[in-house]
Order: structure tokens, then C-alpha cells, then sequence
């Protein structure tokens, strides 16, 4: 390396430290995506809406700890290392109960539950001290955090590894000439994932080409059968919005002759009663109709019919959004995703490579201890709503103060740090620090971990990729049967904590771009 | 119960009949409860004392034996319905699919019953497998008519694990039983079940056998709580919805209830046999641990076959770190007295030993050749304490047997896991040494695959003069210097001599005077030799036998086109005559891992205790000189003038322009394709090629700088003692060609490895080809070549380990007899003569029967010519 650029370097490392992911990460959970969690979790109602649990504000304090003679303390680290203590702060939330025709309350202030804290982030004591203040408080100056203290164990929360989400990718099956192949995305909106799959394979006796699985739905459903119930009525709109080729159209005319049967069509009626209008509402009731049959064998036309809806509202692409009217929106999403998937087909377009670190994203501290927290605030709130609904059943009246039991929330994060069970049953999430030597806990706090399986070769994921050039060390990696799975980032690679998508489109928007 | 010996003759399998369950059942098993309030078994329910007893306290209600003693005994539960047994659900499915629903005959006309029926009485009369047949009538015998009654039938599904449906109706076990009760003898025979020793319906079971509590102990935890095996839970629980199912008959409640519990007690049914069966939720413990039933205790790794019978724990092993010891012989292993004192060998007493034994029981358990223990002839086991000895010994006479401790010039067996091949298990002699572990010499490290970064090996000491006499004569450390794989055992100690050799060119004078180089008495070199000191290639022959003859090219050899025999500088060419090295070198030819010439020779000249003689001697005369001279190497020995980096370097520009002119070549047009391959593939074979042989060529620049004579590291790899001249080279000249799954990379980014290459550019350096040595800069994608081998040795080790068991598996009982063939445990004839050729490849000369070149050699130098 030239000399001059030693300078760049120590530059580097003097404005970012190389936890800053995990730290800036925690940041950002705590300070905005806590308070989202529990904006958008569903309300507590109880007797069909007579009661509501209303929520406001979050507050989270420093770590204190409260003795068995009641008094309080500030706790610091190595108080929790040396006594079996946690290192974790107070939460309290703003709640009241509206009572439905009742006045307004105030709000209460609730103390929920407790956070478990990372070392050095902005709610540690640590944070920002010196030097000397650090060693006076029993601290290794040159300690850099970004772990956490569970019963006095250090536990680090790994970065997870994982294919890139809200994000079409395009894969082959088996060798060129089998013409097969996969667009798969996974769709995440608020820690719900749905992975849909839309696959071109050739049928075995008689049926559709392209077929789609998405959660909810048993087996697959025929492409044009989910674009009709989406919106897209006429044969003309289906095949115009997938491609404007002709050879793509034909595949998408094909499957819709094909399928066409499954709708039980009445063609007389259709010809002969109705309008366009009509005909088109029609259309679109049939094919809601089908799928409602796959959803919910067995019951009542409304509730398949219910349901059907529900599914492809709320399961079908869940990024776009769950309301009615983002129907059409998914269908033209699909639509291009059929286009490009058929171009793999044909071999006009190269199919995604997987490996590619433009697919891959990071998950740090901060967003999976925000999938703990909502799964942990969720049970907390049915703990609440079952017992306000238990003191309303015994004739008391509720209140919300005696309702929480704050260690449902502490003890699920807790526990999930302590044991590194993650919630969807992910294990090692957390992992005891490795204190063998100074490096050892530094290239530990940078490890990334993938979630593929170590039993199986899996030979491309474990290649060195070259896009994993300055993101992702070279070298270190264990020789291990995990060996190319578990990685470390590269010394002088931060990690960003994502931004608002409005934000961005409304900038992007201001610089010229159309559309 | 002890003394009745019986000898098994035969073994029948069958299934047990519902009469065969009763007969052997002493208790029928009615109350799901297990003991009343003060602790005690109640008759007629799970801890019945009639099914045995454990804990030493109580008696057996049926043999009167003592806990411990008494094996238990078997009860049986009526089952108030029949239910499937989940082990033979497949099974019954496939009979019922043969049989008419109507009069159960087999879906077979008379003819075909007459014919297979004669083919299968066939086969049993030639004890042949009646696999294919019964294969062929299951396929036959799928009608849509009944041949009998022209009954239409109707097709049977079996929906996993054990209902049986036939069209839209679900058959009970009864109706199953009752059409399988149907079957005839004759039929039956023709659906693959002998009569003489199961009937089809005793698939559905009537009557469940309960095993004795000896199979499922409970245990009494400190809190004084009882504690159930899992399948007492279960048993429980089948007796309680066997009880509850009787009840609502007898009260003749509603069909639906009845069914309903029906199939409640086939779900316990099931999940007792098999709680894994697919289609079925495991039955849980209240803890939610599912419970372990008995297809559990048998079936995979842990199970009862896998972990209890095909492997043991033993007695008498030990197992500790292994270190080295260049001291101890390759045929011995260094045992740490702690050891010894805790392993014993039986030895019987005699009058020839008994005072040696006395000696041992003298010094007692704490002192180093003692005894710890002595076992009268009555089979009464006495530790010999120091306080009880003297009455021991008192009491000593022949016949009695003394546990006495390790010592030296013991066999024992000698382990290392993964015991891949023979060689990793190998019967050592003991050396009682002090400290904690074991050492062995470095030359047994190859076979054992060990080295000394914390490796454990296992030691196991023979309990009987059998065992020590089959070791002895089988499994001799010196017995395996030539192995099927390995040609020899040792490995690195070469250098030393070879170095000494090539630096000496047999004037320089080396004397040995602090170490005799061969132990043996009488062959130790006096220090004066006719006014002049001993050379090193007449030290060295000290330990070669008197009248060894060889001739042979040594590793350093170049091969040359035209052999200058005794005269090239090098001294490569081997000549032995009587005993004395005349010219050449010791290297890895002459005792390497693979490929030791000397010491394959006297391996077959001498025998294997020479060779070990051989081995010892010229590893210690090895490890002497070392010590004398010393031996280093540094990245020194990789230093090459900067006139040489010049030429390397014109030479690699000159490779990748040639490379830049093939792909000009190919965008252009102007490439012909190699006969069977595409323009593409053979534009990459010649950038391959052009690029490789640039490597060899600035390796071999590289090379014609090396000092022979002084650089270590070069000495290492040209004698092949360690390293390879590759390596070298790599470090010095040029890394080569990166390359990824058998190419070159071409994964990355969107047409290109990297982004700062154009895209679509082919060259050499955007391809991996890596310029720079391993002392100058690295790029990526030298990395990824490296990730590829790591990743491979990583998968191999795991995926070899399984193959390697199915092929124990599949091969485990292959012998070879005494007329030289291979046949299995059956007596079936796997090969007419081992190998094909009955060459027993460790015997012979490198698998051939004789070596004609070895045999002419030896000749003329015996002629003296």
C-alpha cells in the first residue's frame, strides 16, 4: 500500500470504531423502531370494543437496579459482571383504557419490562466517557462494547446473513435446456416474511405453465388464475401487462386457454346478460372464487370467499401493502416478474447469481432484537388483554397498571439473549463472547453468520465471491464444517442502518426522476 | 436359575400368535395404576412383583429369584379391540391389496396358485430367497374380479401410518382381521407369510404383550420421587384407554364414542412401537420431551444395535495425549506408570512364577510392578491391600490368577480413531515410563494419522494368553511395515542423512562419537579407522545388513535423458554392495512413507524384525546427526537475485501478451476449435496451457538460482523430506493460475471478476492468473483458490466418514478361506482367487509376483559384475 494512504486509514479509525454496526444498529432500535413496534402492533380490545387499550409514548431509562431494601442504584457493567446481575434498562410505556362511550383518561406511565442493554450504546452509562472515567469504573479502556450483559454472561448478538428481501430473484432449475426456473421473492413487512415463488415448468400431462405459491395457499395456483382475481379481468389485460413480446404473450394465452375451465365459466351469461362492466366484475369473482376453494375448502361460498380476499390481501406480497386497493399494484409486480422469468427461460436474460453480495443483506443487533421485541411485546399484550378480560369476567374494574406483568416482556428477551434461541426458532443467535484474546473478541463482534445448513456442500455459498471484496475478509473464515459460511466482515466495512423508502423516493423524486 | 446350559440349534422368526403371548404372559395386566399408597407393586397392574423384580430386597412372585438375578418375566394386556401393529401396516396393505374383499382368496387362478406355489417349495428346498417371487405374485395379483367369486374389487389405500381405507370406507382392525382370518394356509404361503410360523391376522394385535419391569426400571430420584421409564408412561396410558374403551362397550355407548376411543388406543398402540412413525404426532412427556419407545431404543446411532452391540465400553483400556518419542522403538509404546498401576494383566500362578507373583503382590497396588488384585480359583476376587497381602500371599498357590500390573515387554493393542484400516489399531510392547502420556515413536505416526497437537490415543491390554498370541502374530507393529496402502511406515527422518550426504560428497568427515548409531552391541564404530575419521556413507551402512545388494535411482534423480550412473554430481544413483554404502544418497527412496527402497528390500530379505532393527538405528543415527549439523530454513532460502525477478518478470509479460494475442485471435474469428470442443472452451484450454507453462517456466528460473548444496529449504524438497519444489517456486516466482470448480473464475460481478476490469475482458490477470509471488503483493482472487481447498478438505473429511461405513458395512464379512478364495458369511463366492491374481499385495513387489528387473539386478551384482 503507499504510504500516503496509511493516512486515510488512520483517519478511518479514528471516526468509526469497529463495532459501530452493532452500536449504531442498537441506536436506532431503541431510539425509533421500539416506539414503531408498538405504534403498529394491534390493539388490546376486550368485549368486542368495549374496551381499548390506547398506548403512547416509550421512555427508556439508564440501567439502574433496584436492591432488596428498595433502594436505587446506577448499575455499571462490571457491577452486573462480578454480581449475576443483567445489564438492562428500565422500559415504561404511556397506556390508558378507553371505555367505549367513557371520558377520556390520562395516561398512565407503566413500567413493562426490562432491555437488556448494549455496552457503549447511547442509554449505557458508558457511553461517550473518557479514558480515565472508563477505568474508574472498572472498565478496559480500550473495551469497545457493542455486546450485551445477560446474568453476567457477555453475550454478542451475530449479524445474520440473508438473501436480499422485497427483491425478485430469478434462479435456474437444473441444466439450461430443462427450461425451468424460479422467481422468487420474499416479502417483509413489519417481521412478517412470505416468501412467494412463481415457477415456469413444463406441467406433466395437461395444466398451466407458470405457477405460483405463496403462504396460505396450499400447492400452487396458476398464474393468470391470481392475476384475474387481482384485478386484471380480460385475457387482453393479462397478456399486455406480463410482456409486449409476442412469444412471452403466446406462454401467458397458452396457460390462460388452459386454465380457463377451472373458472366454471358461464359463457352463455356472459355473452349475452351482461355489460362490460359487469362482465369484467364477473371475471374477476370467479377467479377469487377458485382460490378462495384451494384457501378454504369445505365452508360457506361467503366465508371462501372472505377468505380468498384476506389471503391475497394480506399474504400475497405483504411489501405493497395489505389494503384492497394495492391489489392492482401486485399485479403489475407480478406481471413484470413473469416477464423477467420468462426471459430466463428463453436465455435472453442471465438468471440471478445468489451468491452476489448486491442479493445478500445484513441483519445487525438492532434488527433482530427488533424482531424479539415485537414477538415479545405481542405476548405481553395478550398477557394484558387476558387478564383485563379475567378482572372484567370477576366483575373488578380494570386497570391497565395491574394488567402488565413486565416480566413477560423481560424474561422472553432475556431468555432469547441468554440462550441465543431466537424467536422462529433460530438457535445461536446470541453467542458467549469470545474473550480467548483481544482479536478474538473483535473479529467475534464483526462475525457474520449464514443461515444455510452446515451438513449440506452447498460449494458456491462457501466460494469466496469476488463482490464480497472490501465488505467481507478474505481470509478469515473457519476451516471448521462451517467453513465459508460463518464470515467476518472486512476491517474497514460499516454497515448502514437503512433509511426511510418515502424519504428516499421524495429525494430521488426532487432530482428529476419520473416514475 | 444358573447351570442350565442349553444349546441353541435353530433360530425360527415369526411372528407370535395371541395364544404364543398368553402362554408366556405370568400376569394379565388390568389397572393402569403402578403402586398403591405405601409404595408397593399392586397385583394385576404395570409393577406386578410376577414381571420381575429389581432392587436386591425383593424376591420374583415367578422364579424366586433375587433382583438381579431373576431376567423378568413377561404379562400381557387384553385388548378390548383389535388394533394394527404400525411395524407391519405396509405389510398388511399389500395383502389385502391381494386378496378378494369377499372370500380373502388370493387374486391368483388356480394355475397360477398350482405354479408359483411349486416355484416357491422350490426355492425353499435349494434354500434360495423367495424375495423374487413373492415380488412377481405381489404384482400378479392386483385383479379388478375376484378368479373365485367374481367379486369386483375394490381398490386399498393405506393412509399412513395405519388405517386402511378401501374406495371412501375406512376399515376397522376387525374387519381387517377378519379378512386376513380368512386367508388360507395354502395362500398364505404365496403372500410371503409361512404358516407354520405366523398367520396373517397376527398382525392385528388382540393381546399386547407388557415386558418385565427389568426392561423398564424406574428410578427413585434423591427427593424420594418415583420416576417411570417412558414405557411404563405409555403402557399406562393404553391401559387406561383400554379400560375406558371396555367400559363404554360393556355400558353399550354410542357407536361414535366407541370408535372414537378406538382409535385413541390404536394411537397409543402405535406410538408404544414407534413413536417417530410419519403421520402420527410423537407422544410427549408432560415435560414435552418426546418419549423414547421401543422403535427408539434400537433404531440409528444411539440406538440399542449401533451403540450397545456393534460397539462396547471395555475394561482395561486407557487413553491419554500422545507425544513423541524418538527413544522409545517404532514396536513400542511409552505407558505412564499411572497407567499401568490402574490397567492389569491376568497372569496364572504357576510354580515356575510364583515367586515372581509374590514379588508383584508384595509391592501392592501403589507401587509401580505390583498386583492389584487376585482371584482364587472359587472365582473370589481379593484386592491386595497392603493391610490384606500377607494373607494373600500365604494363601498363594498355582491355579490362582494375579492381577498384576503393566510392565515392560507387555502386548498390548494400540488405537487411534478414525481406525480407518488396519493399521490403526496395532499391538505395541509397553515401556513403563513417568509423566501422563503416552509416546510413541515418530515413525509410527504415519499409519495412525497422528501428530501432537493434542491427539488422544487409546490403549487396550489383553485379558487372555489367546488374544496376546493372535496380536503377536497378526498385529505386530513390524508386521505392517509394508501395509496394503502404506509401502512403509516412516517419514521425515531422511534429511539428516541425505543432507549430510550431499554436503559431504562422501569427503567431508563426520564422526559419531557421544551416540553410538546402533544400539546393538559389537557394531558400535570404534573411533579411529585406519588413521582416519569414519565418512558418513560408511556410518550409515553400520546399520544396513552385511550382505545387502541394491542398486537404484534416489529422489534428488532428475531424470536425465542420458543416465550418467555413479559419475553425476548429485550422487543420485544408489549402490549397496555387502552391507556398504557405495555411492548415492539417502532419501525419501530409501525409507520414505511410500516409496523406501532399502527398507522394502530388507523388509522382504530380512524380515520385519530387521526392518524394525533398521528403522530404529537409522532413526536415531538420523536424530544424531541432526544434532551435530543442525538444520534450518528461512524465507532466506527463497531469495533470488533481482536479475532473476527481471527475467521472470519479461517472461510472464511475454506469457500474457501471448494470451491477449489468443483472445485477439478469438474476437476476431481466427480461432479454430479443437476437435470436440466449442471456440469458447478452446479459447480457454490454450490460455490454460499458455499460462501454465509460463508458470513452470519462471518456476524453473527460479530453480537455476537455488544453491543446491546450501538452501535448506531446496534440500527439503528435492529430497522430499518436506515441501515441494512448487512451493518454492510459488514463494519466489509467480503464484499461477487461481482456479475455481476445475476453470478459471469467471464468477463476480456483471461480466467481469472485479470492477476495476472491463467487462468481457478474458485476460489473464482479470481471470485469476496471479502475477506476483507469495513474498510480493496478493490480489482476491488468489484468496478464492484458496477458500476452494479449504472448503473441500472441510466437506471431504465429513462425507468420507459415512462412505467409509457403508463400505465397512457392505464389506465386513468378506473372507478370504483356505483355498485362497473370497466368499461371504453366507458361503456365496465373491472371487475365485483373492484379487483375482492371490498376490497379497503387502508380500509382493509392489503387487506383482516377482520383480524380473529386482531379480537381475541382484544377480549381477552377486556375479560381481
Amino acid at each position: 500500500m503507499k504510504k500516503s494512504a496509511w493516512g486515510l486509514v488512520d483517519a478511518f479509525f479514528d471516526k468509526y470504531d469497529l463495532v459501530d454496526h452493532h452500536i449504531h444498529s442498537y441506536n436506532d432500535f431503541v431510539s425509533n423502531r421500539i416506539q414503531e413496534i408498538i405504534d403498529t402492533s394491534e390493539p388490546i380490545e376486550l368485549e368486542q370494543g368495549q374496551y381499548t387499550v390506547e398506548t403512547g409514548k416509550v421512555t427508556i431509562e439508564k440501567p439502574f437496579i433496584k436492591e432488596a431494601d428498595g433502594s436505587k442504584s446506577k448499575i455499571y457493567p462490571t457491577e452486573a459482571r462480578l454480581r449475576n446481575l443483567t445489564y438492562s434498562a428500565h422500559m415504561s410505556l404511556e397506556m390508558r383504557l378507553l371505555k367505549e362511550g367513557g371520558s377520556e383518561t390520562e395516561f398512565e406511565k407503566v413500567h413493562i419490562g426490562e432491555l437488556p442493554v448494549m455496552l457503549k450504546s447511547e442509554i449505557c452509562h458508558l457511553h461517550g466517557l473518557g479514558r480515565d472515567e472508563l477505568i474508574e469504573k472498572g472498565e478496559d479502556p480500550a473495551d469497545l462494547g457493542g455486546y450485551f450483559i445477560v446474568n453476567a454472561s457477555e453475550r454478542s448478538i451475530v449479524t445474520m446473513e440473508e438473501i436480499a428481501p422485497n427483491k425478485i430473484i430469478l434462479e435456474r432449475i437444473g441444466e439450461e435446456d430443462e427450461k425451468r426456473a424460479r422467481a422468487i421473492v420474499t416479502s417483509i413487512r413489519s417481521g412478517f416474511r412470505a416468501r412467494i415463488s412463481l415457477e415456469y415448468r413444463k406441467p406433466r400431462k395437461t395444466g398451466v405453465f407458470l405457477r405460483i405459491s405463496f403462504p396460505y395457499v396450499p400447492g400452487e395456483l396458476p398464474l393468470v388464475i391470481l392475476l384475474r382475481a387481482l384485478g386484471l379481468a380480460t385475457d387482453q389485460e393479462i397478456i399486455t401487462s406480463i410482456s409486449d413480446d409476442f412469444n412471452y404473450q403466446m406462454i401467458a394465452a397458452d396457460d390462460i386457454q388452459v386454465s380457463l375451465d377451472k373458472l366454471k365459466l358461464d359463457s352463455d351469461k356472459m355473452e349475452e346478460e351482461m355489460d362490460e362492466e359487469e362482465r369484467r366484475e364477473y371475471l374477476i369473482r370467479s377467479a377469487i372464487k377458485y382460490i378462495g376453494n384451494r384457501v378454504a375448502k369445505g365452508m360457506t361460498e361467503d366465508y371462501r370467499i372472505k377468505r380468498a380476499e384476506d389471503v391475497i390481501d394480506r399474504y400475497l406480497l405483504p411489501h405493497i401493502g395489505t389494503e384492497p386497493d394495492k391489489r392492482l399494484e401486485k399485479a403489475v409486480y407480478l406481471a413484470e416478474m413473469t416477464e423477467m422469468l420468462l426471459q430466463v427461460i428463453s436465455g435472453e436474460r442471465k438468471p440471478h447469481d445468489k451468491d452476489h453480495y448486491t442479493n445478500k443483506r445484513l441483519r445487525v443487533s438492532g434488527d433482530l432484537m427488533e424482531d424479539l421485541f415485537r414477538v415479545a411485546f405481542t405476548s405481553l399484550t395478550r398477557d394484558m388483554s387476558y387478564r383485563l378480560e379475567r378482572s372484567l369476567a370477576r366483575g373488578k374494574e380494570p386497570s391497565v397498571k395491574q394488567a402488565v406483568r413486565s416480566d413477560v416482556l423481560s424474561e422472553n428477551l432475556k431468555h432469547a439473549i441468554a440462550t441465543g434461541n431466537w424467536v422462529g426458532g433460530r438457535a445461536g443467535v446470541s453467542q458467549l463472547l469470545d474473550r480467548t484474546s483481544y482479536m478474538g473478541t473483535l473479529s467475534h463482534m464483526r462475525r457474520v453468520v449464514s443461515p444455510l445448513s452446515r451438513s449440506q456442500p452447498h460449494f458456491e455459498a462457501r466460494d469466496l465471491h469476488p463482490t464480497q471484496f472490501g465488505k467481507i475478509c478474505p481470509n478469515e473464515t473457519p476451516e471448521s464444517p462451517n467453513c465459508g459460511l460463518v464470515k467476518n466482515l472486512a476491517l474497514m466495512a460499516k454497515i448502514s442502518e437503512g433509511s426511510d423508502p418515502d424519504e428516499i423516493e421524495e429525494v430521488i423524486k426532487k432530482m428529476g426522476v419520473i416514475n | 436359575m444358573r447351570g442350565i446350559l442349553k444349546k441353541i440349534s435353530q433360530i425360527n422368526f415369526g411372528l407370535m400368535s395371541p395364544e404364543d403371548i398368553r402362554k408366556m404372559s405370568v400376569a394379565q395386566i388390568v389397572t393402569p395404576d403402578t403402586y398403591d399408597e405405601d409404595g408397593y407393586p399392586i397385583e394385576n397392574e404395570l409393577m406386578d412383583p410376577r414381571l420381575g423384580v429389581i432392587g436386591s430386597s425383593l424376591r420374583c412372585r415367578s422364579c424366586g429369584a433375587k433382583g438381579g438375578e431373576c431376567p423378568g418375566h413377561f404379562g400381557s394386556i387384553n385388548l378390548a379391540r383389535p388394533v394394527i401393529h404400525v411395524g407391519f401396516a405396509d405389510t398388511i396393505h399389500k395383502i389385502l391389496s391381494s386378496i378378494c374383499r369377499k372370500c380373502s382368496r388370493i387374486l391368483l387362478t388356480e394355475t397360477e396358485i398350482q405354479d408359483y406355489r411349486q416355484r416357491i417349495l422350490e426355492a425353499m428346498e435349494r434354500e434360495e430367497s423367495l424375495t423374487p417371487i413373492i415380488k412377481e405374485i405381489y404384482a400378479e395379483a392386483r385383479r379388478d374380479r375376484c378368479p373365485h367369486c367374481e367379486e369386483e374389487q375394490e381398490e386399498i389405500k393405506l393412509d399412513k401410518p395405519v388405517s386402511i381405507v378401501e374406495g371412501d370406507y375406512k376399515l376397522t382392525p376387525s374387519e381387517v382381521r377378519e379378512r386376513l382370518e380368512r386367508i388360507t394356509d395354502n395362500d398364505s404361503l404365496l403372500l410371503g407369510v409361512n404358516p407354520e410360523v405366523a398367520r396373517p391376522e397376527w398382525m392385528v394385535l388382540t393381546v399386547l404383550p407388557v415386558p418385565p419391569v427389568t426392561v423398564r426400571p424406574s428410578i427413585t430420584l434423591e427427593t424420594g420421587e418415583r420416576s417411570e421409564d417412558d414405557l411404563t408412561h405409555k403402557l399406562v396410558d393404553i391401559l387406561r384407554i383400554n379400560q375406558r374403551l371396555k367400559e363404554n362397550m360393556e355400558a353399550g355407548a354410542p357407536q361414535l364414542i366407541v370408535e372414537d376411543l378406538w382409535e385413541l388406543l390404536q394411537y397409543h398402540v402405535t406410538t408404544y412401537f414407534d413413536n417417530e412413525a410419519s403421520g402420527v404426532p410423537p407422544a410427549r412427556h408432560r415435560s414435552g420431551r418426546p418419549l423414547k419407545t421401543l422403535a427408539q431404543r434400537l433404531k440409528g446411532k444411539e440406538g440399542r444395535f449401533r451403540s450397545n452391540l456393534s460397539g462396547k465400553r471395555v475394561n482395561f483400556s486407557a487413553r491419554t495425549v500422545v507425544s513423541p518419542d524418538p527413544n522409545v522403538s517404532v514396536n513400542e509404546v511409552g505407558v505412564p506408570e499411572l497407567i499401568a498401576k490402574e490397567v492389569t494383566v491376568p497372569v496364572y500362578v504357576t510354580e515356575w512364577n510364583i515367586d515372581r507373583m509374590k514379588e508383584h503382590i508384595e509391592n501392592g497396588p501403589d507401587v509401580h510392578p505390583g498386583a492389584n488384585y487376585v482371584i482364587r480359583p472359587d472365582g473370589r476376587k481379593i484386592r491386595a491391600y497392603n493391610e490384606t497381602k500377607d494373607v494373600v500371599l500365604e494363601n498363594l498357590k498355582p491355579g490362582y490368577i494375579v492381577e498384576r500390573h503393566l510392565k515392560d515387554g507387555d502386548i498390548v493393542l494400540f488405537n487411534r480413531q478414525p481406525s480407518l484400516h488396519r493399521m490403526s489399531m496395532m499391538a505395541h510392547e509397553v515401556r513403563v515410563l513417568p509423566y501422563k502420556t503416552f509416546r510413541l515413536n515418530l515413525c509410527v505416526c504415519p499409519p495412525y494419522n497422528a501428530d501432537f497437537d493434542g491427539d488422544e490415543m487409546n490403549m487396550h491390554v489383553f485379558q487372555t494368553e489367546e488374544s496376546r498370541a493372535e496380536a503377536k502374530t497378526l498385529m505386530r507393529v513390524q508386521d505392517h511395515i509394508l501395509s496394503p496402502r502404506f509401502r512403509d511406515l516412516s517419514s521425515g527422518v531422511y534429511t539428516t542423512i541425505s543432507q549430510e550426504h550431499t554436503s559431504s560428497q562422501g569427503k567431508r568427515l563426520f564422526s559419531v562419537r557421544s551416540r553410538p548409531p546402533d544400539p546393538q552391541e559389537g557394531r558400535a564404530p570404534p573411533p579411529d579407522r585406519e588413521g582416519r575419521e569414519w565418512t558418513v556413507k560408511e556410518i550409515f551402512s553400520m546399520v544396513l545388513p552385511d550382505d545387502l545388494n541394491m542398486v537404484y535411482l534416489a529422489e534428488i534423480c532428475r531424470k536425465c535423458d542420458e543416465c550418467l550412473e555413479m559419475d553425476w554430481e548429485n550422487d543420485a544413483y544408489v549402490v549397496i554392495e555387502n552391507g556398504q554404502l557405495i555411492t548415492g544418497v539417502i532419501d525419501e527412496k530409501a525409507y520414505g512413507a511410500f516409496a523406501g527402497k532399502i527398507l522394502d528390500q530388507i523388509v522382504k530379505e530380512y524380515g520385519s524384525d530387521a526392518a524394525k532393527e533398521f528403522l530404529d538405528s537409522a532413526t536415531k543415527l538420523a536424530i544424531a546427526g541432526i544434532m551435530h549439523a543442525g538444520f534450518t530454513t528461512s524465507t532466506n532460502d527463497e531469495e533470488i537475485p533481482e536479475e532473476a525477478k527481471e527475467r521472470i518478470e519479461a517472461h510472464l509479460r511475454n506469457a500474457e501478451a501471448r494470451v491477449d494475442q489468443l483472445i485477439e485471435a478469438y474476437e476476431n474469428g481466427e480461432l479454430e476449435p479443437l476437435p470436440g470442443r466449442s471456440l469458447e472452451e478452446t479459447l480457454e484450454m490454450k490460455i490454460m496451457q499458455v499460462l501454465g507453462e509460463a508458470k513452470d517456466k519462471s518456476g524453473e528460473i527460479a530453480e537455476s538460482y537455488f544453491d543446491m548444496d546450501e538452501n535448506h529449504a531446496v534440500i527439503m524438497a528435492l529430497t522430499g523430506a518436506r515441501g515441494a519444489m512448487l512451493n518454492l517456486t510459488q514463494i519466489t516466482a509467480c503464484v499461477g493460475q487461481q482456479s475455481v470448480h476445475g476453470g478459471r473464475i469467471t464468477r463476480g460481478y456483471d461480466n467481469r471478476t472485479l470492477p476495476h476490469f472491463k467487462k468481457g475482458e478474458l485476460g489473464a490477470k482479470s481471470r485469476g492468473f496471479v502475477h506476483s509471488s507469495y513474498k510480493e503483493d496478493s490480489i482476491l482472487l488468489e484468496f478464492m483458490g484458496g477458500r476452494e481447498g479449504l472448503v473441500d478438505t472441510a466437506i471431504r473429511t465429513a462425507q468420507s466418514g459415512y462412505m467409509q461405513r457403508r463400505l465397512v458395512n457392505a464389506l465386513q464379512d468378506l473372507t478370504v478361506d483356505e483355498n485362497g478364495r473370497v466368499v461371504d458369511n453366507r458361503g456365496v463366492i465373491i472371487q475365485t482367487r483373492f484379487g483375482e491374481d492371490g498376490v497379497d499385495p503387502a508380500k509382493s513387489d509392489y503387487g506383482k509376483i516377482v520383480d524380473l528387473d529386482k531379480l537381475v539386478q541382484e544377480i549381477r551384482l552377486k556375479s560381481g559384475k
